[in-house]
């Protein structure tokens, strides 16, 4: 095993949690010995502990660990890796840190530096765009300098406006502006965020098209020159511009529209000689006409819908593509069935949706007929409060949309999690709203959708109350006088008081 | 064993008695007789076998506050569940209800990112009061109340823990 190790090719995955683990299962899959980077925080994680080899690149803020090139590229100086897999977030789209690795004579998996420049920055991606002749929606062509001339835009074109970080992508750093007296805190914050998450402050705007879905199609360029299209995705529900629930494909696609929407994501694609896996998304207005919104020179989090329609592998295509190999997909695959993917966040969505970081105490994962789950976490892991809160992705495919539906709601009532509040419950809810059922839904659908607990059946209610006494009784049973009440809580408490008094009685 | 428990958003408190603990369960629900198996699987975990085989797994989590955190079949919701003598004790003292909201502690570990008001400032329920960055998220946190900033806790780029005092407000001022 050690001599077959050595000699495989190594790839140093630039990311963590989720995405991490699963660009280790294609380097399994292909053969290649993975390498993980990690951060203080991270030192047991999933990820690290799944790779064959491990560099420690500092503190746990990112950016001093998972944002620093230079401690990336001397971790994979170490550890002889050929290949770099940035996944998604963190340096994934930062076309700086790609020239780098494309000049200490690394393999950069994804696209060439140039192709990222060339889209990485929204404002020259649209008017390369609108140069190839891709429809797009009215905006400022160059960042903005200051508040005023965000303002100055929605004067002259009309509120509201979306702000977005120019360098932005995977919804961060972005902020809806409905008039102008939001624009100098909006600013403030977007380019804030922009600067702590992407590390560039640069923000722009443009309008914002009111009721439309966000629809994206995906494509896979090779260095054959060949780009092809996989079809779209529906990611209109979305949460502070968060997608949180994909589908694959979109019910609100006609076969002509999908058709239309590829041959312009091809274009767009070949206008910057796209190789690799790519995103192309799109704004998809109420009355059929789409907009080019962004080019995402990345593997997504929502891939995986896409991969269970079209049966292919797109993180493995990805590190053969960038290897020099054609792409394995000769023929278009046909689209068989659905799929829809909920993005599982340690948040409490009971509460505002608050972080909810901690341990895991006990994780039940989903399985079975048509369930897929990609993950960062298993039984007790941590989930640091240092990251982007999103632990585990479900994914169900069904040969059609109700029965994806049917086995994603199977899957999430399935699944447990202790110790860390999840979104399951908050999906549990979605999933039966009748307008999601229906496909009715805009970009905008979440920002005025209430998340109402399910109510739980009487017998439910009654058997939980049950389940407490018992186990406040037994609490009180195992515990001696004067020992620590079961559970290690501390604090004044009434609760607390009540079990110490039924101690003091047995 | 006698308990009272309190779903939220109801007023009046049920009582719920035990006469026999797990296994082999017996409790009264108001005028409800529920028997059967409970077993616990592991630390906070049950399955109840009711006697018509109605079987129910709930995970039960005793919070700091004193509620119970339950989830079940998909559904997660809490109550809070007292013995008899301390429902008893709260009701003559005027219970937690009373208690005023003297400051603002962080909901979540993180970080400060602006503070918006001062010591002296005069705000109102739901004004946002600071801007807290947590995984990655800017987080407004709001005044849970009107009131007159007595004092603020924390720093602009300082990290906080959970329940950590931001802010403080003056007695009264309501």
């Amino acid at each position: 095993m050690e001599t077959s190790r050595s000699s495989a090719p190594r790839l140093l995955i630039a990311n963590r949690g989720e995405i991490a683990v699963r660009i280790i299962r294609a380097c399994r899959d292909l053969g290649i010995s993975p390498v993980a980077v990690y951060s203080e925080a991270d030192r047991g994680a999933l990820h690290v502990r799944l790779a064959d080899y491990a560099v420690a690149i500092g503190p746990p803020p990112a950016r001093e660990s998972y944002l620093v090139p230079d401690r990336i590229l001397a971790a994979a100086r170490t550890t002889g890796a050929t290949l770099v897999h940035p996944g998604f977030g963190f340096l994934s789209e930062n076309a700086d840190f790609a020239r780098r690795v494309e000049e200490a004579g690394l393999t950069w998996v994804g696209p060439a530096s140039a192709s990222i420049a060339a889209m990485g920055s929204k404002t020259e991606s649209r008017q390369r765009m609108i140069a190839a002749g891709v429809p797009v929606v009215p905006g400022m062509t160059t960042p903005a300098e200051t508040a005023e001339e965000i303002a100055a835009f929605g004067r002259a074109n009309g509120f509201p406006l979306l702000l977005k970080a120019a360098a932005g992508g995977g919804g961060k750093g972005m902020r809806v502006v409905r008039g102008e007296t939001e624009v100098a805190e909006a600013f403030l914050r977007t380019r804030s965020e922009a600067k702590s998450y992407f590390a560039d402050e640069r923000v722009y705007a443009e309008l914002l098209v009111e009721g439309a879905r966000h629809v994206e199609v995906q494509i896979l360029g090779d260095a054959t020159g060949r780009v092809i299209a996989l079809g779209e995705r529906e990611c209109s529900l979305q949460r502070r511009h968060q997608k949180v629930l994909e589908e694959c494909p979109s019910a609100a696609v006609s076969e002509e529209l999908r058709a239309r929407m590829e041959a312009v994501a091809v274009a767009a694609g070949k206008a910057v000689n796209y190789v690799s896996a790519g995103t192309v998304e799109f704004l998809l207005a109420k009355d059929g006409r789409f907009f080019f919104l962004e080019m995402n020179t990345r593997i997504q989090v929502e891939h995986p819908v896409t991969e269970m329609v079209y049966g292919v592998d797109l993180v493995v295509e990805m590190i053969r593509i960038a290897q020099g190999e054609p792409m394995s997909v000769t023929k278009k695959p046909e689209l068989r069935g659905h799929a829809i993917q909920c993005r599982i966040y340690a948040e409490d969505p009971a509460h505002g949706f608050a972080p909810s970081p901690g341990r895991i105490r006990r994780l039940r994962r989903p399985q079975g007929p048509g369930i897929r789950v990609d993950s960062g976490v298993e039984d007790g892991d941590v989930v640091p409060l240092d990251y982007d809160p999103m632990v585990a992705k479900f994914i169900a495919w069904g040969r059609d949309r109700d029965e994806a539906f049917r086995r994603m709601r199977r899957a999430l009532s399935e699944a447990r999690v202790e110790g860390i509040e999840t979104s399951i419950p908050f999906f549990l809810s979605l999933l039966e709203d009748p307008d999601v059922v229906a496909n009715r839904v805009s970009t905008q659908f979440l920002d005025d959708w209430k998340y109402e607990p399910r109510r739980p059946p009487e017998d439910v209610v009654a058997a939980s109350v049950v389940a407490a006494a018992l186990g406040s009784m037994e609490g009180a049973k195992k515990r001696r006088p004067g020992a620590a009440p079961a559970g290690g809580e501390t604090g004044p408490s009434a609760w607390r008081n009540a079990r110490a008094s039924f101690g003091a009685r047995e | 064993m006698k308990f009272q428990v309190r779903m939220p958003g109801e007023r009046e408190g049920r009582t719920v008695v035990v006469t026999a603990g797990a296994p082999a369960f017996e409790a009264t629900l108001e005028n409800a007789v529920l028997t059967g198996d409970a077993l616990e699987v592991r630390d906070g975990v049950w399955s109840l076998v009711g006697r018509d085989g109605r079987q129910i797994e709930v995970s039960v989590a005793f919070q700091k506050d004193g509620s119970v955190r339950a989830s079940a079949e998909g559904a997660l919701f809490g109550f809070e569940l007292l013995d008899e003598l301390t429902a008893r004790a709260l009701l003559t003292t005027g219970g937690r209800a009373a208690k005023r909201v003297r400051h603002v502690a962080a909901a979540m570990p993180g970080r400060v990112l602006r503070i918006l008001v001062g010591a002296g400032d005069r705000v109102i329920q739901g004004q946002p009061i600071l801007v807290l960055e947590a995984m990655k998220m800017e987080n407004e946190v709001k005044s849970p109340r009107d009131g007159v900033v007595a004092s603020v806790e924390s720093a602009a780029g300082q990290a906080v823990s959970q329940g950590d005092v931001l802010l403080r407000f003056e007695a009264g001022g309501e």
